[in-house]
């Protein structure tokens, strides 16, 4: 069992490594090269993966740890590479590469000789690896290796067309807000270290990065700006895994929350929030996507609001059910006129209206400001822009007037090419 | 006269490494007779103060690293922090009184300060990159003598001031560290970027010393290895568009020059990612290991490391992004992609960072010796 775990772990970050290496060194296979290797690996893993369940399950092992000694050591401190299998992390190892699987063979199609064909099978790999790594680890830090491996990943992925300038600007903006949520990570490490007593600072900085993880209030406005990847980085990333990193991060917390019942309550109040907030802005959102997008975090809102009620085997649930039906939505999205016309001509060219029945309980007023608050995307990034961002770019420009010029020169250089740009001495 | 151990063959071990790589990546118009002097000059120098034995010896190594600065801006900085560290030497040899010894000491913390750009000193670094030749430049800050000569000498010598001062030298350190990434994120020009970067992430060097303990230490030691091979790479490749573009001095937009130089750029992204932690290169290990080392004995600076660096990636992957993405093909100028010496010097500390990060134990192994030296000079024994 111990090698089986291993051995789908390290697949993809083997087949991400053979890639990269052949590449640099002036190789770049081709488009069926890289399907069918991917296939055999995807497929490879699968099969593992569900040898590894059946070996469980006929042993009657509910969960098992792999200890690979220490990955390295200076002093007293260990970092220990441990991979744990069990009742949270087993399904999510599954899911990953169920998904991943089947997301592959349809970017071949869908990427076909795309300038970034390549390049987006190298990421999908290093992704795969990036999240196995975090949903298998058994200790913080080993989890932090595959978090911030999913974030990078994805956000080179949200840059993949990077002849335009929008996704690569808004690529920059989500690694952003992934930053912040790696931060609260990192530092909640540090106290479960440092003060292992902190339970509400630690649950607290927890639920900061899986919001920032799970796209949840106050850093929900970076994932409609995801929607700029292909749509099937977008299935896997936004309707599938990456976003349920966050709740699979309180859920591996679970024993910290239950001592921080403060915490519950503001996992209830984000949650219930972004829930809401996120359903209006989905009814609004004039493009498949972004409306996807929203629908997909008012299920991690629902799903935040369960684990802080206790009902962590529900969430569960709820993360695999919701992680496959949006990877099917996302990945039918560009289809989706084709789809309707086909529903619509099979229904006869007459389709009933749907929607629009709750709202008109609600006062005329309150629907226009809701409808509102929905086209302005419920004022997150505005908040963020006003409150964080923007002070932090403000004390920034305030420090840099205090920085000086320059200072006097001892004696004129030897040889002076004064460009006009950037005062840019060749000497 | 001249000390051999295994703290100062790494260091010479790894500086001829990097020397080697400036010089094979450098653009044909910086090897003319004049800067290959400079480099020369640079490279004996350095050599000369890693294997001096004697603080009046590493005091000429120091000095001869700075001539080929006297004439710049930064100059002034540099001939100042020479002066220190000769009032320095000079003190501690010709007096033995316990008050001069002080004094002995505070001349050499700012000769270090100003040499390391910590703050309030750190104004010239940026200076200096925006004057300078990027390939002489890297050669004189990737020596990190100020890291040095506090190892090597500062605490050996002053063994009860240093022990005092190594708090605020370290608590200073964390403040340029967080100090100079704020600045990154609102600066424009290239150059300036990549100066601020290379003052943050190498401010930790020296935080790390003062955590006293042996995986601080030896977070501290690696973390210099992956500020040298990481701010090398990161120097060459800007260099090297630098050399094929005049548009990458002070870019009004995204230059989209990974279209026709994607090697380059990939070169770029890893050596950028590998400076501020990216799992999977040596940069995770050592800032985890300085993580580590901090909770025992510096708490701040495990809240100061993360937050510095996060800032730093931030604008690590804008400065990236700025460089090689964005821009529609047919309006990117036509440059040439790594040419074959430039790929085989840049895949040296790229392998050198990634194989690093995947099995860093023996790297970090070959740090620990030296860590534990420090740690025992720290501990007073």
């Amino acid at each position: 069992m111990d090698t089986l775990l291993v051995g789908i772990l390290a697949a993809p970050g083997i087949t991400f490594l053979a890639l990269s290496l052949v590449w640099l060194l002036g190789w770049t296979p081709p488009e069926k090269v890289v399907t069918r290797l991917t296939q055999i690996v995807c497929s490879g893993m699968a099969l593992a993966c569900a040898y590894l369940a059946w070996l469980m399950y006929e042993s009657g092992t509910t969960s098992f740890s792999v200890s690979g000694g220490s990955w390295f050591h200076a002093g007293e401190y260990h970092f220990a590479l441990t991979l744990l299998a069990d009742w949270l992390s087993l399904p999510m190892i599954a899911l990953t590469i169920i998904l991943v699987g089947i997301v592959a063979p349809f970017s071949a199609r869908y990427l076909h000789r795309d300038r970034g064909f390549f390049r987006f099978f190298l990421l999908l790999h290093l992704f795969a690896f990036g999240a196995l790594l975090a949903f298998a680890s058994s200790s913080y830090d080993l989890l932090l290796g595959g978090w911030e491996l999913v974030g990078i990943t994805s956000v080179l992925l949200i840059a993949f067309f990077d002849e335009r300038r929008e996704p690569v600007r808004n690529s920059i903006r989500v690694f952003a807000a992934y930053r912040m949520a790696d931060l609260s990570l990192m530092l909640a490490i540090f106290f479960i270290h440092y003060s292992p007593q902190s339970y509400t600072t630690i649950g607290l900085l927890l639920l900061l990065a899986a919001a920032g993880k799970s796209a949840q209030f106050p850093f929900s406005g970076w994932l409609p700006r995801a929607m700029e990847g292909p749509t099937p980085s977008s299935a896997i990333f936004y309707g599938a895994i990456s976003v349920h990193l966050g709740a699979y991060l309180l859920l591996r917390s679970g024993s910290i929350l239950d001592h921080a019942p403060w915490v519950s309550v503001a996992i209830f109040a984000i949650g219930a929030q972004t829930a809401l907030m996120a359903n209006l802005i989905h009814r609004v959102s004039p493009d498949a996507k972004t409306s996807l997008a929203y629908a997909a975090m008012a299920q991690l809102g629902i799903i935040f609001v369960e684990i802080s009620l206790g009902y962590p085997k529900l969430a569960l649930l709820h993360i695999i059910g919701h992680a496959i039906v949006r990877t099917l939505q996302f990945l039918r999205a560009p289809s989706m006129l084709h789809d309707y016309h086909r529903v619509h001509a099979a229904a006869g060219g007459q389709l009933a209206k749907t929607g629009a029945i709750y709202e008109r309980l609600l006062p005329q007023r309150l629907q226009v400001w809701l409808y509102r608050a929905g086209l302005e995307r419920g004022y997150y990034d505005a908040l963020l822009e006003r409150f964080v961002v923007g002070p932090v770019l403000r004390l920034a420009q305030w420090v840099e007037g205090f920085e000086p010029d320059g200072v006097p020169r001892l004696e004129e250089p030897k040889k002076a090419a004064i460009t006009s740009g950037n005062q840019l001495v060749e000497y | 006269m001249f000390q051999l151990d295994s703290f100062s063959i790494f260091s010479i071990a790894a500086y001829l490494l990097i020397a080697l790589i400036t010089l094979l990546c450098a653009p044909r118009k910086d090897l003319d007779s004049f800067r290959l002097k400079s480099f020369m000059i640079i490279v004996g120098g350095t050599l000369l103060a890693y294997a001096s034995g004697s603080i009046w010896l590493f005091l000429l190594g120091w000095a001869i690293t700075v001539v080929p600065f006297r004439g710049e801006r930064s100059g002034v900085m540099l001939i100042a922090s020479t002066v220190a560290l000769a009032v320095g030497a000079g003190l501690n040899t010709f007096s033995s009184d316990k008050t001069v010894h002080v004094a002995a000491f505070a001349a050499i913390a700012i000769a270090v300060l100003l040499r390391k750009g910590i703050f309030p000193f750190h104004f010239w670094v940026p200076i200096a990159f925006e004057d300078s030749s990027l390939p002489a430049l890297n050669l004189f800050l990737n020596s990190h003598l100020g890291a040095f000569l506090l190892i090597r000498f500062g605490v050996p010598l002053f063994p009860d001031v240093s022990l005092q001062a190594l708090t605020f030298l370290g608590t200073l350190a964390i403040l340029t560290a967080v100090y100079t990434a704020v600045l990154a994120l609102v600066a424009k020009r290239p150059r300036r970027v990549l100066a601020l970067l290379c003052i943050s992430q190498a401010s930790f060097i020296l935080a790390g010393l003062e955590n006293r303990n042996v995986e601080g230490i030896t977070g501290a030691l690696v973390h210099w290895s992956v500020v040298a091979f990481a701010t090398t790479a990161l120097l060459a490749v800007y260099r090297s568009l630098e050399a094929r573009t005049t548009e990458v001095e002070a870019p009004e937009g995204f230059l989209g020059l990974g279209y026709h130089a994607p090697r380059l750029a990939v070169f770029f992204a890893v050596a950028a990612l590998a400076l501020v932690g990216l799992p999977g290169t040596l940069g995770f290990a050592a800032e985890d290991l300085l993580f580590h080392g901090s909770l025992e004995s510096h708490p701040l600076l495990g809240v100061g490391l993360p937050f510095a660096t996060a800032l730093n990636a931030i604008t690590a992957l804008k400065l990236a992004a700025t460089l090689f993405l964005g821009r529609r093909g047919i309006h990117v100028p036509k440059i040439p992609d790594a040419q074959a010496r430039e790929r085989w010097a840049l895949t040296l500390p790229i392998v050198l960072l990634v194989a690093g990060g995947l099995a860093p134990s023996m790297l970090i192994a070959l740090r620990t010796p030296s860590a534990e030296w420090i740690a025992e000079l720290l501990a007073g024994r």
